[in-house]
């Protein structure tokens, strides 16, 4: 039996959800979604949910992933309840839940703890930099190290771990049993959501968007990939130098387009920005700019000069890896296609 | 164009000749005061007298109109401008009003007109009758319905062409086109707003697709299609002229809705979509009747039981706003909504959908008082300063409201309001002789 607990919508409006308590239950949002089936019903029953506080219910739900914020739901909420913002919330309280470290629930909710944390990323490094004499070979070399480490470190350590945690969740508590060959061939819609984002394309008038979204993921990943295998800042190949900037070009201009979006607030998706998704974009946007500014200094060979360049782009790596990555939006890449995974599964 | 500027004296002025103001009027006259009915449309009797019969009795909305509109136009004690509208109305001294006027010509000497529909049958121009919605048509020379009060012709001066024909057919030789506007300053002592409402226009809602998709009606098309002086004598989908086999009703259009503005109630669409249900299972003995509703708001005496009664009738009741519908190449429409008992949005086929539209306030008599202040309330009806002690006063002294210009009600409630309107006027009245 399910216990109803009124205050779980306080804690929900730390996450950036308000107003939800208002529905009436028509059903107006679940029926104008464009990704809502006959299946997989939503976003009304999650309102429902948070109004009675079933957290257990929310937990074993993958619907707040199957949502990719249209905002058809909320334009046409006849009680102004916001359901598309309830969904967004509901998906930072879930990373929060799935995180084992706990870490991620304090950083939504805490702007001054986001502050922090980022101000002690960056201490680290300018200590670190310090106490290596500003010397720019001995810090690049580490630089691309922990690039190395970081991603290993995180992913095995929070990351997957959370996975796991999702998959308790969502498939494990409620006993639903998947067969080994099941996972086996569920796999392939894993990799084609982590990579395409293809459900974002069921939504209303979401072809440019998603494009855009799409183009970003590319790039980011792409960037990834140039700069720690192919060892972007220091290759002498043209064709890895080519590819890094055109690479770190599109991850900023993309996500400028994003952040304009959401000063603009025009779209229902860009309207409320919680700290969480400024610091991911703009984050974004800084570290595509950045690695563009370091290798245009080492083209240009002014790079021994004015090493603060790498240094403002290793603490804005620092600060991306080591808690956006792990505590912050980024996870939103992984919760969403492994939901789609899982809901293959059930 | 020359004005003629007539003078006379009322002790009271009611705005609307619908079935508040009507009954507000005849209570004073019955008491001895003299009123002066300004109604806008050609024929009084609102819209009730439009409508197939009424909720829960199921009695004939005509059969107690007519009497009612034929005993307003016979007693001495009251003057109707058909056609007419009032300009503005300004406070003379404490306890008077004066009232400008404007009586639109209607190019008929309505003492002379027989009714004969000669002029009709003569008439070339055939325009859309706004009296059956739109649902048929009706010529530029045409008596507005059946059982319109005056029941004269008018011509319908914006679609004539002018050719002359009504002439040369009307035996009493009653049309005439040099008739034109006429001024009246009038003096009187009381005002009663019953300006009534105004019916949602779904257009407000493009994802229904009304005006789009050619099976979509409002409910009052419904209600005309179903009252003794229907367009067809049956039950028609204009589309195609098919008889629907499956009836979907979408209530709450237009009310308890944020996004157009109108967040209340409309109180009267629950119920006038059940009697619509109930008259279309005798209509349409083999037809599936729908009704996709929010909460069934059966709230007054009897309603519950009228509610059940349907049910009993084999309605179907669906929990689930509806939020989209789209055509099929047959023109049959599919609804997508959630079914709230089963937590799944499904998507129905119908042939026919009737879309429930709500009340909606009428500003006509907003701005009617330029030197004083006419106060609304939050949903733009006449704010009624003392709902409890004093249900028909306004913010103006000497000035009341009744029916649904105060808001949102069924008919029974607004002949009550009337009763209340016309109490307090009177008196007000006495007091104030």
């Amino acid at each position: 039996m399910a216990t109803i607990n009124p205050r779980f919508g306080e804690e929900l409006k730390k996450y950036g959800a308000f107003d939800f308590n208002a529905c009436y239950n028509c059903g107006n949002c679940t029926a104008v979604c464009s990704l809502s089936t006959e299946d997989d019903s939503f976003p009304r029953e999650m309102v429902r949910f948070s109004v009675l506080g079933l957290e257990d219910d929310i937990k074993s739900s993958l619907k707040p992933w199957l949502c990719y914020y249209c905002g058809e739901c909320t334009t046409n909420c006849p009680r102004t309840a916001y359901p598309g913002e309830l969904m967004m919330s509901l998906r930072r309280w879930l990373t929060s839940v799935y995180d084992w470290t706990g870490l991620s629930g304090l950083l939504y909710k805490s702007l001054p703890l986001s502050i922090f944390a980022f101000i002690l990323a960056a201490l680290g490094v300018i200590i670190f930099s310090v106490q290596e004499k500003f010397d720019l070979a001995t810090i690049m070399h580490y630089g691309h190290y922990f690039e190395m480490y970081a991603i290993l470190t995180v992913f095995g350590v929070i990351l997957l771990p959370n996975i796991i945690r999702m998959w308790w969740f969502v498939i494990l508590k409620p006993e639903i049993k998947v067969s080994f060959k099941n996972y086996l061939s569920g796999f392939w819609e894993l990799m084609v959501h982590m990579f395409t984002q293809k459900r974002a394309l069921g939504c209303d008038d979401n072809q440019l968007r998603w494009f855009e979204h799409f183009i970003l993921v590319i790039g980011y990943l792409g960037l990834l990939f140039t700069t720690v295998v192919l060892d972007w800042f220091s290759s002498g190949s043209l064709f890895i130098t080519v590819l890094g900037y055109l690479l770190s070009i599109i991850v900023f201009t993309i996500t400028v387009i994003f952040v304009s979006e959401r000063i603009r607030k025009k779209k229902e998706l860009s309207k409320f920005s919680q700290p969480s998704d400024w610091l991911f974009v703009i984050w974004l946007f800084l570290m595509g700019l950045s690695a563009f500014g370091v290798r245009v200094f080492i083209d240009t060979k002014i790079l021994e000069n004015n090493i603060w360049i790498y240094l403002l782009h290793l603490i804005i790596l620092v600060q991306w890896a080591l808690i956006i990555v792990p505590f912050g939006k980024w996870t939103h890449f992984l919760y969403r296609s492994f939901a789609m995974y899982f809901a293959k599964l059930r | 164009m020359q004005e003629q500027i007539k003078e006379a004296s009322y002790d009271v002025l009611v705005i609307g000749g619908g079935i508040a103001g009507g009954e507000a009027a005849l209570n004073l006259a019955n008491n001895g005061f003299k009123v002066l009915i300004i109604e806008k449309d050609l024929s009084i009797g609102g819209k009730m007298i439009l409508l197939s019969k009424v909720f829960p009795t199921l009695d004939c909305s005509a059969c107690i109109t007519t009497p009612k509109v034929s005993e307003i136009s016979r007693q001495p004690g009251i003057t109707i401008f058909t056609g007419s509208e009032v300009k503005k109305i300004i406070k003379k001294t404490e306890n008077s009003f004066e009232a400008e006027v404007l009586k639109n010509p209607r190019y008929v000497i309505v003492e002379e007109c027989t009714a004969c529909q000669l002029c009709e049958q003569a008439c070339p121009v055939v325009v859309k009758d706004e009296y059956q919605f739109n649902l048929v048509g009706r010529k530029a020379a045409f008596i507005p319905f059946t059982i319109a009060s005056p029941k004269v012709a008018a011509i319908d001066i914006g679609n004539c062409i002018l050719c002359g024909a009504c002439e040369k057919a009307c035996p009493p030789k009653c049309i005439d086109f040099t008739q034109e506007k006429e001024e009246y300053t009038i003096k009187i002592k009381s005002v009663i707003i019953a300006t009534g409402f105004k019916l949602f226009d779904p257009l407000m809602i493009p994802r229904y697709g009304f005006g789009l998709f050619k099976n979509i009606i409002t409910s009052m098309q419904m209600e005309r299609q179903l009252a003794p002086t229907r367009p067809f004598n049956t039950i028609l989908r204009p589309g195609d002229g098919k008889v629907p086999c499956k009836v979907a009703y979408v209530l709450c259009t237009g009310s308890r809705d944020a996004t157009i503005g109108n967040p209340v109630c409309s109180q009267i669409c629950c119920m006038y979509s059940i009697k619509q249900a109930q008259l279309l299972m005798g209509a349409l003995p083999m037809a599936d009747v729908t009704i996709y509703y929010l909460n069934i708001r059966s709230f007054g005496k009897g309603f519950e039981e009228f509610y059940e009664q349907a049910k009993g009738m084999g309605v179907n009741f669906i929990k689930g706003k509806i939020g989209r519908i789209s055509e099929k190449e047959n023109g049959n429409l599919i609804l997508r909504y959630e079914d709230i008992n089963e937590n799944k949005v499904k998507e129905t086929e119908h042939d026919i959908v009737v879309l429930s539209v709500g009340v909606i306030a009428n500003r006509d008599a907003a701005t009617l008082f330029p030197d004083e202040q006419l106060k609304l309330d939050a949903f733009n009806f006449i704010n009624q300063t003392d709902p409890l002690a004093s249900p028909a006063r306004t913010s103006i002294e000497g000035v009341f409201v009744a029916g649904t210009a105060s808001g949102p009600m069924d008919i029974p409630d607004s002949i009550l309001s009337a009763g209340s309107a016309s109490a307090e006027a009177m008196s007000y009245l006495i007091q104030n002789k």
